[in-house]
């Protein structure tokens, strides 16, 4: 099972995150964790406490903020939610990682020559 | 933008480091728990689940190390061990260290000190004034002409006009820009009170309340109903009457009128003026009570400083706007209403815009000269403080090679590049930052010392608080200081190749760290060079200013002025008390002789007008400078008669200019090569020609560097005037006595500037002897630095160099042979640096210029005596270390290591 893993590259969980709150709207880092799980279908190795590492940078670049509620088991939590900037970042992020993700294909595609 | 928000948060993050670290623990324990939940939810016991959980969650505290030095620039413990251990390195090196901390003490308090006038001058709101930042200024400005002579004051009729039609404003104050002098008639005795006269809106639009009793308000001051009612100072009420609770309501006799004292102002309040500082405040309206000058309430006569509130901060422009208008306006309605057969000489025909300045306490047009002049003392005293970095950082460079290897341990042991330059940087803020504390103190003491060289004649009273404005200057300065000097060093330091440091064994000293310690050396021996030209030419210069010839003697001699017509006497009345006590002053023992000047020459006031051969209109004649003396008065002041003689009793008195005595300059002009005795002259608009009894030699009339004047002395004193007594023995105790003759003769009767000639001459003498003073102690400051600090790098050069010395003296060098390399690199660096600095200073030193007297800026002794001079410091600060490594043993030196 652990050589069906992936590692998470560097720098892609920000960008995870980031959209993962975008479309779900404010969430609490245990859920942006099992948003994340849920989606890569078990796929990626995530270490779930980096989750907090990537929030702590989206939030000094201004891309998030947070606000103290209540979770499932009813004691407090910080809830996450994208800001105007942060919306904007996404789409710049997501256009930037779509055109690498293109460029790294291409190369995989390359065939033996000669 | 993102880096500097990233860095704006991380700062943030620093402060909140404990809350932050508590809201993660939270967070985690929380998720950690959600997850046990979880587990639990799928059939898992307690502790299986706890387990999973945790794995899953990952390394809390990596995490937690993780988060915190994210969120911060560092942890709070790093701080402190860097702190503590820089403050164990430091207190390793008390000697060199102290030395370095003088230095940075001295440049910083320098620099400090000349801060605290540009914040009492530029900076300071005035003081006891709600909401500074609405309140503005407006000046009349002369477009067509330029320098402070295009700015004027307003006239009265115009402040009027303004003040009736802004809309943009709140209210329009102004008050009386010279400031006004009475005489409090004290219980029979006369004293001399200052006062400044205001506009009754002023209190009411400052928001200042009385501590006793009211303020003036605007029906204090109408022009068809004025109220002779003053407010008194604090300070005035606090002295003088000894605080009376009951004072609102009494009556005051000031110049021979009664003026009911409405209350006393708030004792912050000084009024919106630097540097003066009002007994009273009085109405506009009763300026009559207060001057002679019959015109002030007309047009033509600008005397009034008017300020405004706007409703908010913001509206700046929309005033500016409004004023330039209302100037328009202002200039239309009153060509219409202007009588053409007015008699008054019209002084302006053309429009004067108005312009708006945020209201500080140097008037809006003067604010750049005075930024200028102290911009020009704080550059001179960077440079000093410069000159002082550069050793510091010598020493610190001298320090980062000795300790390699500390380093190198350092870094092998994984400290980062980042984290070894920080711990430097931590060690060099330290020093500066024990300076910057000294630096205060420094500042605190020179300020005051500063303030002494300001001429007692002028009534300035000055505050320079060391308010919150100083200490930030300070702060900012110790710590661009701090970082100047120790990043050098720093990155220096840090830059270790770790395996070649720990492996080798001789300190042979890197080639680069040597150059960059001579670059040092270099350019303070520059910077030196030209801080010691300026200084010994401002200092030569004030050896010449004290030495100008003035035209009169400058010893021997008391003066006082006197204003007999502000007590609202006739004419005769006034004439009787100034023959009065010029008789009982002949008779005072050692007095020889003793006259009246309307005022002296190179004081503040003068008086100019046209002359010609012929009666002709003003505007043909030229220009000439007119005194009005009494008899005997060329005589006293020791102005030497060389033609002709002086004028009679009756000649003086004569209400036409019937004789006059004119300069050497003015008598060459007019009639040259020609005996200018008997000859007649037209004197500006006067009606009839004057003949010209005495030629007086020139003298200095407006400054002391000027060129030839051309002067007029004539009779027809005024009231106000100042009484010349010449002495044989000291004027200063003659001083007493006069001021003991005045109220004898009229008790009512009181002096202002009581003082000797010598007194009298410190304002003329004021910008040489300042820029004197100041540029000597910055240049004396800069020598011993730069001695210092070639002393350092050379000994430094000898310490590390004791191995090769020894080596060379084993192998048959002499001693001679030691003393020239060792004093030969000192000598090529002296040099470098001189031929740089004298390239610099010929260029800096016209900027001194119109300072200097009597010497060219460029003058090739001075320069050559500071080179020759700074030269024989540094060989000497060479010739020690040098000394010392003709003694080493070459046994010794290399058994050493």
């Amino acid at each position: 099972m652990a050589d069906q893993k992936s590692e998470v590259l560097q720098g892609t969980l920000d960008l995870m995150v980031l959209k993962t709150l975008f479309a779900m709207g404010p969430l609490h880092g245990f859920g942006i964790a099992r948003r994340i799980e849920q989606v890569s279908d078990g796929v990626l190795d995530l270490n779930e406490g980096t989750v907090y590492t990537a929030l702590l940078r989206l939030q000094q670049q201004g891309w998030i903020k947070s606000e103290w509620g209540t979770s499932e088991n009813n004691r407090r939590a910080r809830f996450y939610s994208v800001t105007r900037q942060g919306t904007k970042q996404l789409d710049r992020e997501a256009e930037n990682w779509e055109r690498v993700a293109g460029v790294i294909e291409k190369v995989l595609r390359l065939e033996r020559q000669g | 933008m993102q880096t500097l928000r990233t860095l704006w948060a991380r700062l943030k993050g620093q402060a909140a480091q404990r809350q932050e670290d508590e809201a993660l623990d939270e967070e985690i324990r929380e998720h950690i728990s959600l997850l046990e939940a979880r587990y639990i939810s799928q059939g898992m016991n307690a502790r299986d689940a706890s387990r999973a959980a945790r794995r899953q969650f990952g390394n809390v505290t990596t995490l937690k190390e993780k988060q915190r030095a994210l969120r911060g620039i560092l942890s709070p413990s790093e701080w402190w061990h860097d702190v503590r251990f820089g403050a164990r390195m430091l207190a390793k090196r008390p000697l060199s260290n102290a030395a370095v901390v003088v230095a940075l003490a001295l440049g910083i308090g320098m620099n400090a000190a000349v801060f605290t006038f540009v914040n009492a001058l530029l900076l300071r709101p005035p003081q006891g004034v709600s909401e500074t930042s609405k309140l503005i200024e407006v000046w009349l400005h002369n477009p067509k002409s330029g320098g402070v002579q295009s700015y004027f004051p307003f006239t009265f009729p115009d402040y009027v006009y303004y003040r009736d039609h802004t809309k943009s404003l709140e209210g329009l104050m102004a008050f009386d820009g010279d400031g006004t002098q009475a005489i409090w008639n004290r219980q029979g005795n006369g004293e001399i009170l200052r006062g400044q006269l205001v506009s009754g809106n002023m209190f009411s639009l400052l928001g200042v309340n009385a501590a006793v009793g009211r303020t003036l308000v605007q029906d204090d001051d109408r022009l068809d109903n004025a109220r002779q009612v003053i407010v008194l100072s604090y300070p005035f009420w606090k002295q003088k009457l000894n605080g009376d609770p009951n004072v609102a309501g009494k009556t005051i006799v000031l110049n021979g009128s009664a003026f009911t004292i409405a209350g006393v102002a708030p004792s912050g309040f000084t009024g919106l003026l630097v540097a003066t500082s009002p007994d009273f405040w009085a109405p506009l309206t009763v300026q009559d009570r207060f001057s002679h000058d019959t015109s002030r309430m007309k047009e033509h006569n600008y005397w009034l400083i008017v300020a405004g509130k706007m409703r908010s901060a913001a509206d700046r422009q929309a005033v500016q706007a409004e004023m330039h208008l209302l100037s328009r306006q202002a200039y239309f309605t009153h060509q219409s209403k202007n009588d053409p057969h007015s008699s008054t000489p019209v002084r302006h025909e053309e429009l004067l815009d108005a312009m708006v300045y945020p209201l500080t306490l140097v008037p809006g047009p003067f604010r750049i000269y005075v930024g200028a002049f102290t911009g020009g003392l704080l550059a001179v005293f960077a440079l000093v403080l410069l000159i002082a970095c550069t050793n510091a950082a010598s020493l610190l460079l001298a320090r980062a090679s000795g300790r390699a290897r500390e380093m190198a341990t350092r870094s092998a042991l994984g400290a980062g590049r980042a984290r070894l330059i920080r711990q430097m940087l931590v060690e060099s803020l330290m020093l500066a930052g024990v300076s910057g504390a000294s630096g205060i103190a420094i500042a605190g003491a020179t300020s005051r010392l500063l303030i002494q060289l300001k001429p007692a004649s002028i009534p300035l009273t000055l505050a320079i608080p060391m308010d919150w404005r100083v200490v930030l200057f300070t702060a900012a300065v110790s710590m661009a200081t701090g970082i100047v000097f120790g990043l050098a060093p720093a990155l220096r330091a840090s830059a270790v190749k770790t395996a070649q440091v720990l492996k080798e064994e001789s300190q042979t000293a890197g080639r680069k760290k040597a150059r960059m310690r001579n670059v040092l050396v270099v350019a303070q021996m520059a910077a030196c060079v030209v801080l010691l030209a300026g200084a010994a030419l401002c200092v030569r210069s004030l050896m010449n200013a004290n030495a100008i010839d003035a035209g009169f003697d400058t010893h021997h001699i008391a003066l006082a002025t006197l204003d007999a017509g502000s007590l609202g006497y006739p004419p005769e009345k006034v004439n009787d008390f100034y023959s009065r006590l010029l008789q009982r002053v002949q008779h005072l023992p050692g007095v020889t002789s003793a006259s009246y000047a309307q005022f002296l020459p190179l004081g503040t006031s003068r008086i100019s007008t046209s002359v010609g051969k012929q009666l002709i209109k003003e505007s043909d004649g030229m220009p000439v400078d007119i005194f009005r003396v009494g008899p005997g008065l060329l005589h006293t002041m020791g102005m030497p008669l060389l033609r002709g003689r002086e004028l009679t009793e009756k000649e003086a008195n004569s209400e036409k200019p019937d004789a006059v005595i004119i300069n050497q300059t003015l008598a060459e002009k007019l009639w040259p090569g020609e005996d200018a005795v008997g000859k007649r002259l037209a004197l500006g608009d006067e009606k009839t020609m004057s003949e010209v009894v005495g030629i007086v030699k020139d003298g200095k009339y407006h400054t002391l560097g000027e060129g030839p004047i051309s002067v007029v002395f004539l009779g027809k004193l005024p009231a106000r005037r100042t009484l010349v007594v010449r002495t044989q023995g000291d004027s200063r105790a003659l001083l007493d006595e006069v001021k003991h003759e005045i109220p004898v003769v009229d008790p009512l009767m009181a002096a202002t500037d009581v003082q000797t000639i010598e007194e009298y001459m410190a304002l003329p003498l004021f910008p040489a002897r300042t820029v004197g003073w100041l540029l000597g102690a910055s240049g004396l400051m800069a020598v011993v630095m730069t001695a210092i600090g070639l002393f350092g790098v050379i000994a430094y050069m000898v310490s590390q160099r004791t191995h090769e010395i020894g080596v060379r003296m084993a192998l048959g060098a002499k001693r001679s042979d030691v003393l020239k390399l060792v004093i030969g690199q000192g000598i090529l660096l002296t040099i470098i640096g001189l031929a740089i600095g004298l390239a610099a200073a010929f260029g800096s030193a016209r900027l001194l210029s119109p300072l200097l007297y009597g010497i060219g800026a460029n003058d090739p002794i001075i320069m050559s005596a500071v080179a020759v001079g700074l030269a024989t410091i540094a060989l000497l600060a060479c010739y020690l270390p040098a000394r010392k490594a003709m003694q080493v043993d070459p046994s010794i030196a290399l058994r050493y290591e």
